[in-house]
């Protein structure tokens, strides 16, 4: 079902505020102006099925079984290991009595979180980029 | 051809190298903690759907926050964002940055009764 709505773009605006979306126009639900000098603004005033659509990064899917797949690229798999090393690591340098073990175990948590960093905060969106190909720009028609 | 991934399995084999006796369920928690904060990030996109309602302005995106076909969305960060116009095409609307925003009517939550963390 269509809204009418026949310029989104100029009617509708939306934000987010914590955990929830907002979502704003200017349109009555006939698709009217609906603005007064004071409240340009207003919810939306139709029920639309289907009227948003949200482009999103999700949460990936938990595993719980030793034959499922991570659900991110396999690309940041390894990272995983890299992940799960960093906080065993960290569970033996607390746990070690001998100063020495704990140190070193303390720098090789240091180390695999470092290297979970680079793949998943610092590089993993570049690495990851399937853009390729000439860029081109598409300015706006101002006639 | 197959794209080389690796199962939980194979990382816990991966894991036991250095650690033999570690626990194949601490592991697994881990690794669900680990992909809470990879989710954070860009590594899984979606895409989807919601209704809107006649006089809401705000929607749900918690955790348990369904589209309109009731699956779980499970946002984490939207970057962008279509409405359908009176032909029935998706068109980008704008996202603002300032959400104090004058001249604003929140009439449509005349109807709020009790806190609600919506």
């Amino acid at each position: 079902m269509a809204s009418n709505i026949k310029y989104p773009e100029n009617s509708c605006r939306w934000f987010i505020d914590g955990d929830s979306f907002c979502l704003i126009t200017n349109v009555d639900s006939s698709g009217g102006a609906n603005t007064t000098a004071r409240k340009n603004w207003k919810a939306i005033q139709e029920a639309v099925t289907d009227g948003i659509l949200l482009y999103y990064y999700a949460e990936p899917n938990n595993v719980s079984a030793l034959s499922d797949v991570p659900d991110i690229d396999n690309s940041l798999h390894l990272a995983l290991v890299d992940y799960v090393k960093k906080c065993l690591y960290m569970d033996k340098a607390g746990k070690s009595g001998d100063p020495n073990v704990s140190t070193v175990s303390s720098n090789m948590s240091m180390a695999h979180k470092q290297k979970w960093d680079e793949a998943i905060k610092r590089f993993g969106m570049k690495k990851r980029d399937k853009t390729g190909g000439m860029r081109a720009i598409l300015p706006p028609d101002l006639t | 051809m197959a794209v080389h991934s690796i199962t939980v399995k194979q990382i816990l084999s991966r894991i036991r190298q250095v650690f033999p006796d570690v626990p194949e369920t601490y592991v697994m928690n881990l690794i669900n903690d680990a992909l809470v904060e990879a989710g954070m990030y860009n590594s899984k996109v979606v895409h989807a759907k919601m209704s809107t309602a006649a006089n809401q302005m705000w929607y749900d995106l918690k955790d348990a926050a369904k589209d309109s076909s009731n699956n779980v969305l499970e946002v984490n960060k939207i970057f962008r964002v279509y409405f359908m116009d009176n032909d029935g095409d998706y068109i980008l609307i704008p996202r603002l940055i300032d959400k104090d925003l004058l001249l604003t009517d929140v009439s449509s939550e005349s109807a709020l009764q009790a806190p609600d963390s919506r």
